[in-house]
């Protein structure tokens, strides 16, 4: 086989590895130029039959074929994955509009999530978390926080009376638990108390006949008014994330003395809005200075400590934090409420 | 209680302050107000007029067209105005509404023709001002009120209405008038307080009237005659402060009575002596059944717990509640008793609440009044009226009677410890300051001051030192006072575990098993307990339940979710609920009488019916189950075996034949899992559209507090693979599949790492009564890879195992992979 024969036949071959369009084509060419009975095959079977002089030649001629076809189609296989990759980068065909699938997920109720914000911030400034019985006997309820049978206080707290007689009660506030805390702790402590309350209310979009507080109770030596301001600011800064104005007004609760109503100043408006009833204040909670009679029904003497205790509308506040605008959601169960809290 | 902005006035000078001012001095200092209103805004824009012309009208014999100059308000010229009021008359001073005056009820009055004469105008009644009831004819002013001027300005009604919280008065008898207020005001405002006098006129001699207290409820009783009244119309200034604060007035009597109410807050009642008895006024309890018709017209029946007034054996009013009707003042009414009495808080109180009548006056008495303002309130009466009618006599002494004594105290106050408990560091001579502009006198020493308590505030309110110490704070005003920080040890607080728990188990429900959190109401109705055939089990009932038959508290938080079921499937294909909640069990109550709480976790999972896509392993009893075993493991318990629960034992709102239920050491239930008992979800509505699978599980919180501690532990990952192959089993219909896993597990002789059924089938070519149960089983062994033939061992033996159980193994399935 002369030289010429040889540069032909590489030329043709090499082009037609060039030409070739998928993998599965490079390897029928490389199998009909270098496979059995390919033309380097035939070339190189054809050797022994030449003249002694030619054949070193062929033998190399043949192998340089076989290495430019071998560099060829290694040079197309790297231009066709080039190209593959090119176009999977273009992307064709990918529609980011397309509207993502719905996840399934769980969800907390809202008041525990609140609950728990408001769990953290406490036990992080040394707050145990305390629970109590929601049906409450009269003297946890009433008596022991300093109101007796036929106080006239007694008619603020619209309660659902239990049973047969006068003794038992659901809960109206989560205060009992103070008595409870005090016969159990030894001072000086800080606790927290979530739960559920009841009032005997017509129910509306505002009001709720079952509805959740948070009372809060510190007790120790020398504790002061001061602290109790101290106190809520820096939970409403927590809770917020942000400092807010407070201000105590006079409140009449007969189990603190002195007794207060805390405001903060409005977090949503500046002006006055919906959510203030235009005053730019938002009644928080009712608090003050645990009543001396309180302490004593505690068994902790009023003279050595003093404290305060804090009773905070979780319900409030949640629908303060969602933008709940009918109370009746917080407790009617319906998946399309809940769903939303996930 | 509305407090009136001028009446506020005639007790307190007032000058610079705003109504908004005195509102916010209350409001920081005093008490909480509501809100301030101007009184009666639609005043405004009514002005004066003057009937300058009065004609028939042409086509109507009953109406009138009048020129009324409403001066400066007007254009100059004079409106013209059709009025039907029979007494409109030339020269009166009227009140005109002009066209687009908005009137009381918001109607804006408009440009109209009346019988064909165009009417500019309206000359009102009092009725259509709501100034009063009187709608016979025009309100007719004084003749010197300035012509043109806003009628609320010319009259005298321009005034502002402070709203302030009954609740948060309950401590203050003393704040229940106008007169107690203006003293807060006076006492912040370094004002003094306008004198009033207390004294009793002279009366003619002779024996003071007869009263006679019977009955313990009655501490003082005041009875004064008058004689020589003519009932009419209250002055127009009292009638107006009465209409600000919203009382309508009505006549002379019954104004002056309320007036003397509302200015110093004791309640008084005025009775037509005509219709008493010449032996006077005893005071004494109701027998049992007497009845007696109260001035609203309605008759009561009172008994011994009741306290009356009565005169010749006749019950005149019920003490400190209302007056009767038979013995009221009327128009022609002349002599009069006056009664100024001090009645037992609790007394009244309970009247009041049994017969289920509150009224001002009780209201006032329940807050434990001061004893010693009953003559204060007779003088002040009595003075008032002597100026409006000065011929009024009085024929004899005043009947005072009872036993009382003054509650005027002394209170030990330590001013360190003023600012102790504050926490703000008031000088001594500002603390004694305070309390003497409040009325108390303070006799100071060095450490330990006394001070002495008026009788109006040591009623109730003030007996203690902190009483003294909340009236020092809020007149400093405790905006005054620093923040500051407590300080405490720094560690941390003791570990709850049942808190601990709960928080485990939402995130885990929340999380990963995907469901939703809700809560419920304690109470379950009567129609669901009967529904769900609870209602023979003992429930704790709430006597005054908010709607009737709502009143059972539950003993368990599953029903709550179950009665949600229908509702929310309407809503959703699927579903999936828990709540964690209490129970109440009174059959078991402590020896205080507290019913035995319980702690409980109920879950509920619906989906539509048509969405079941086979028995196992997509049934959502077995998913219940799982995530109930879940649960336990998470919580890091050890989950005990679960039992087939008896249908003769099946809580109600479980299937019978479809429930588990897992018990703790003590036998105590901790689990139950089972499908909603299906005549139930057809009478809670789960058919036709809502046909539905429901799994249902309770899980005892407290069963799971005390269950056997199973913490984590991490298990090494073996060191040798894992051989994997699968097994197949058709057997009779009642061997369990509890069965056949044991015999599986039994034949691998501590090989079977795990053991998983993927495939429940049942078909012809089984045959009837078989089924068909395919597993995964991962061989697994300690110290080699397992070969060929130790998996051949293992089939041998499970085909055997499985022959005893009357089963055969199926040779058709997948060859075992490595």
């Amino acid at each position: 086989m002369k030289a010429e024969d040889l540069d032909r036949l590489q030329a043709e071959a090499c082009d037609a590895v060039r030409a070739g369009a998928t993998k599965d084509e490079l390897r029928r060419i490389e199998r009909e130029h270098l496979g059995k009975g390919g033309v380097v095959a035939d070339i190189l079977a054809s050797i022994p039959s030449l003249e002694p002089a030619e054949r070193r030649a062929v033998g190399q001629g043949a192998n340089r074929l076989k290495q430019a076809i071998l560099a060829a189609i290694e040079a197309r296989e790297n231009e066709l994955d080039a190209e593959a990759l090119a176009a999977e980068r273009k992307a064709e065909g990918f529609d980011a509009s397309l509207p993502p699938p719905a996840l399934e997920r769980g969800a907390l109720h809202p008041v525990t999530r609140v609950t728990r914000e408001l769990e953290d911030i406490f036990t992080s400034m040394g707050y145990r978390v305390l629970d109590g019985p929601e049906v409450e006997l009269d003297y946890y309820n009433f008596e022991a926080l300093n109101i007796p049978k036929d106080h006239p206080a007694r008619e603020m707290y619209d309660t659902f009376w239990c049973g047969e007689g006068e003794n038992l009660l659901l809960r109206t506030h989560t205060s009992p638990v103070q008595i409870r805390a005090l016969q159990k702790l030894e001072p000086p402590f800080r606790a927290i108390v979530p739960g559920r309350c009841f009032r005997n209310e017509t129910v509306d979009a505002s009001h709720e006949h079952t509805f959740h507080q948070m009372e809060g109770l510190v007790v120790g030596e020398d504790i002061t008014v001061g602290h109790l301001i101290g106190t809520m600011k820096t939970f409403l800064r927590e809770l917020f994330q942000r400092d807010l104005e407070v201000r105590l007004r006079p409140g009449y609760f007969p189990f603190v003395e002195p007794g207060f109503e805390l405001d903060a100043r409005c977090p949503f408006c500046e002006q006055g809005c919906s959510v203030c009833k235009r005053t730019t204040w938002i009644e928080l909670c009712p608090c003050g200075m645990v009543h001396p009679a309180v302490l004593r029904h505690g068994g902790v003497d009023p003279e050595r400590y003093t404290g305060f205790a804090f009773g905070l509308g979780l319900s409030r506040l949640v629908m303060l934090r969602y933008r709940i605008d009918d109370i009746r959601q917080i407790m009617a169960g319906d998946v399309r409420f809940l769903e939303q809290f996930a | 209680m509305n407090i009136s902005f001028r009446w506020l006035a005639r007790h307190v000078d007032l000058d610079g302050l705003t109504p908004a001012d005195v509102a916010n001095d209350l409001t920081i200092h005093t008490a909480e107000v509501e809100g301030v209103e101007p009184f009666a805004p639609h005043l405004a824009d009514v002005v004066v007029g003057h009937v300058v012309e009065r004609e028939r009208h042409p086509d109507a014999d009953k109406l009138n067209l009048c020129r009324v100059d409403i001066g400066p308000a007007g254009s100059g010229e004079l409106l013209q105005i059709v009025c039907g009021a029979p007494n409109v008359d030339r020269g009166q001073r009227v009140a005109v509404a002009r066209i687009g005056t908005r009137l009381p009820g918001g109607i804006k009055l408009k440009k109209s023709k009346i019988r064909g004469v165009e009417s500019q105008g309206m000359i009102c009644s009092l009725r259509e001002l709501e100034l009063g009831d009187d709608h016979s004819g025009i309100w007719v002013l004084p003749d010197d009120v300035t012509l043109g001027v806003d009628v609320s300005t010319a009259c005298g009604l321009d005034d502002h209405v402070i709203e302030i919280d009954n609740k948060s008065l309950t401590h203050r008898p003393d704040l229940w008038g106008h007169r107690g207020i203006a003293g807060e005001i006076a006492a912040l405002r370094g004002r003094k307080l306008r004198p009033l006098d207390f004294g009793l006129p002279k009366t003619k001699g002779g024996d003071p009237y007869p009263v006679r207290i019977e009955t313990e409820g009655c501490s003082r009783y005041i009875g004064l005659a008058i004689d020589g009244l003519k009932n009419g119309a209250a002055p127009a200034w009292m009638r107006h402060l009465l209409l600000a604060v919203g009382q309508r007035p009505i006549d002379l009597c019954v104004d002056l009575s309320n007036f003397v109410m509302l200015d110093l807050g004791q309640p008084n009642h005025l009775f037509d002596r005509r219709r008493l008895s010449p032996e006077g006024i005893v005071v004494r309890d109701a027998h049992e059944g007497e009845t007696m018709a109260t001035l609203d017209e309605v008759e009561r029946r009172l008994g011994p717990e009741d306290m009356l007034i009565t005169s010749g054996g006749e019950a005149v009013a019920i003490a400190g509640v209302m007056g009767g009707e038979a013995s009221k003042v009327t128009a022609d009414t002349t002599e009069l008793l006056l009664e100024v009495a001090s009645f037992h808080p609790t007394t009244v109180r309970r009247t009041s609440a049994r017969i289920g009548l509150r009224t001002d006056a009780s209201a006032r008495f329940e807050k434990s009044l001061d004893p010693t303002l009953p003559a204060k309130a007779a003088a002040h009466l009595v003075n008032l009226l002597r100026e409006i009618q000065p011929d009024v006599s009085f024929p004899r002494p005043p009947g005072d009677v009872g036993s009382w004594k003054d509650p005027a105290c002394k209170v030990t106050l330590r001013p360190e410890r003023v600012r102790a408990i504050l926490g703000a560091d008031i000088p001594d001579d500002d603390v004694a300051t305070k309390l003497e502009s409040l009325g108390f006198g303070v006799k100071r020493a060095k450490a330990s001051w006394t001070v002495s308590v008026p009788s109006a505030r040591a009623t109730k309110d003030v007996g203690i030192e902190e009483d003294l110490i909340e009236e020092v704070g809020r007149l400093y005003g405790y905006g005054e006072i620093d923040e500051r920080v407590l300080q405490a040890d720094i560690v941390p607080p003791p570990r709850d575990d049942r808190r601990a728990l709960v928080r485990t188990l939402q995130d885990r429900l929340s999380g990963a098993a995907l469901y939703h959190e809700a809560m419920t109401h304690t109470f379950h109705s009567d129609e669901l307990l009967a529904a769900l055939k609870l209602a023979d089990e003992p429930h704790l009932e709430v006597r005054n339940p908010v709607i009737e038959g709502y009143r059972s508290i539950r003993r368990s938080v599953l029903p709550s979710l179950v009665s949600l079921l229908a509702h929310n499937r309407r809503q959703r294909a699927e579903f999936r609920l828990y709540e964690i909640g209490k129970g109440y069990r009174p059959e078991t109550a402590n020896e205080a009488g507290e019913p035995r709480e319980v702690h409980e976790l109920a879950l509920v999972h619906g989906r539509a019916a048509d969405e079941r896509k086979g028995t196992f392993p997509d049934g959502l009893f077995h998913h219940m189950q799982a995530l109930v075993a879940d649960l336990v493991a998470c919580a890091d318990r050890a989950m005990p075996a679960w039992e087939r629960g008896g249908s003769d034992e099946a809580p109600s709102v479980f299937h019978p034949g479809k429930w588990i239920v897992a018990k703790g050491r003590d036998g105590e239930v901790l689990a139950r899992v089972g499908e909603l008992e299906p005549g139930l979800a057809r009478d809670l509505g789960l058919e036709g559209e809502l046909a539905s699978e429901v799994a249902l599980a309770e899980v005892s919180l407290d069963a799971l507090l005390v269950a056997e501690a199973q913490p984590l532990v991490y298990r090494p990952i073996a060191r040798f693979p894992a051989v994997k192959v699968d097994v197949a089993v058709a057997i009779a219909e009642n061997v369990s599949a509890g069965d056949v896993a044991a015999a599986i597990e039994g034949a691998g002789k501590g090989l079977v790492d795990r053991l998983d059924l993927f495939d429940l089938y049942r078909g012809e070519n089984l045959g009837a009564g078989r089924k068909s149960l395919a597993y995964h089983v991962s061989l697994q062994a300690a110290d080699k890879t397992l070969g060929e033939k130790e998996i051949q061992k293992f089939l041998g033996r499970v085909e055997r195992a499985f022959e005893r159980l009357g089963g055969e193994l199926r040779r058709d399935t997948a060859p075992p992979t490595g």
